[in-house]
């Protein structure tokens, strides 16, 4: 399979790649890693007149603390966030849904910044970028600004970013020490698209009372669904096993999934609620025992 | 792929029934709409832009609008291709009135084939439910201005 005929820019600077963007609007695609964008190219199902490979685009490859985040540069592989000691000691729940990130092929390419940007609503980035509240980085004519998840993710593969603006960091908050996490999701290959995911953390005092919980989930909607009142079910209590059955049930009636091949639209209020409901448990286990 | 839902306008039943079915204003609400004529009574035809961010496909379709009662219902016959597919369907649209204001209610049936319905699959529905929000969202806007007479 082959794309349709596009005309191709490989930019060496970010100005240069911003002033392309400017130049050719929505006619443009930013290409990173390729992962999706180049399989839909050749579906046909996108036809881009243009494309801007940023791959030559120096500075924007790094992983590293800032201000209490994990700041890591758009152009950034997943394989390299899989690998970072960074990563995986101070935001672990990253580090755990890259396992769940396509195949270890699409990771050495796909790109951090890429996934975001295309907002697919199965993806497992922007559903622990939504659970943890962290910041999409974004550059544009206008100079540079901070977006939050839940203003970023608009619907399937619709961000609010602009045709002219592009993605340059994303920033994940730290995991704190006292917290537990965990990331699931069900597919029926691993490798395949999510069916549905689950994020979660949660954060306990020296009494075991939970006093903050994030938990999101990815292929239950157009964008990632941030379980807020079952979060706020579980801040002040002991998390017992009936608390977090009553927060799961709540999720699982919460979400409003649309069916398709993969599965009903039941089928997945009832992942969502199982899924729910285990990732809890699992990310309870794991409280305290961050490094 | 099944759709229904239902949507409540501000504005008498006569009114929404004649903007459901006002060119001018189906062309204004039909997410994508680049051109929308009607051909013949009752019968439109409409090139539109489908999809989401880089996705999108141009379809030229018609809608023919049949088994009318106003102001309380009408059917409409859908068929739509495109590079990315093709649709074909048929929704039943039944307006309640509701003392000044008015309960659309919607419930159709499509089939979807082609590139889009293999590769897309799994968006599809929750896209087609998005626009058909969208729709309605658009209809409402136009009610506020008074719809069509």
């Amino acid at each position: 399979m082959k794309p349709a005929q596009f005309e191709y820019f490989d930019p060496g600077t970010l100005d240069e790649a911003l002033g392309l963007l400017r130049e050719h609007g929505d006619d443009a695609k930013v290409l990173a890693g390729g992962q999706s964008l180049v399989p839909i190219m050749n579906f046909r199902l996108a036809r881009p007149k243009v494309i801007v490979d940023v791959n030559k685009v120096p500075g924007l490859d790094y992983i590293r603390e800032a201000d209490g985040m994990i700041h890591i540069g758009a152009l950034t592989r997943q394989r390299s966030v899989e690998t970072s000691a960074l990563v995986k000691a101070k935001c672990p729940l990253l580090y755990d849904a890259t396992y769940w990130v396509g195949h270890l092929a699409i990771r050495t390419r796909g790109t951090v910044g890429g996934t975001i940007a295309h907002a697919d609503p199965a993806a497992e980035y922007p559903c622990v970028l939504t659970a943890l509240g962290g910041q999409v980085v974004v550059k544009g004519q206008g100079g540079e600004k901070v977006v939050k998840p839940e203003d970023f993710f608009v619907t399937f593969l619709t961000t609010s970013l602009q045709p002219t603006e592009m993605v340059t960091e994303v920033r994940f908050p730290k995991i704190p020490p006292e917290a537990g996490w965990h990331f699931m999701e069900f597919s029926r290959r691993h490798g395949d698209f999510a069916i549905v995911g689950v994020a979660a953390m949660v954060q306990l005092d020296k009494q075991g009372k939970c006093t903050d919980a994030r938990i999101a989930l990815c292929g239950v909607g157009g964008s990632p669904f941030k379980a807020r009142t079952a979060e706020s079910m579980l801040k002040g209590t002991q998390l017992t096993d009936k608390v977090i059955q009553a927060a799961a049930e709540k999720v699982g009636e919460e979400v409003e999934p649309e069916g398709d091949l993969h599965g009903s639209a039941e089928y997945r209020k009832h992942l969502a609620k199982v899924l729910t409901g285990r990732t809890l448990k699992k990310a309870l286990e794991k409280a305290g025992k961050i490094q | 792929m099944k759709l229904e839902g239902t949507y409540t306008f501000n504005a008498p039943r006569e009114v929404v029934y004649k903007t459901l079915l006002s060119p001018e204003a189906l062309k204004a609400c039909m997410p994508g709409c680049e051109r929308l004529e009607e051909t013949a009574p009752d019968v439109f035809e409409s090139v539109m832009k489908i999809g989401v961010a880089s996705v999108k496909g141009t379809f030229t379709g018609k809608v023919q609008m049949k088994e009318k009662n106003p102001p309380a219902a009408f059917t409409m016959d859908v068929e739509g291709s495109g590079l990315a597919g093709f649709m074909k369907g048929e929704g039943r649209v039944e307006l309640v009135d509701l003392g000044g204001k008015t309960e659309v209610k919607y419930a159709g049936d499509a089939q979807v084939g082609g590139l889009i319905a293999g590769v897309g699959q799994r968006m599809i529905g929750g896209v087609a439910k998005m626009m058909v929000g969208q729709f309605f969202k658009a209809m409402e806007e136009q009610l506020g201005k008074g719809g069509a007479r």
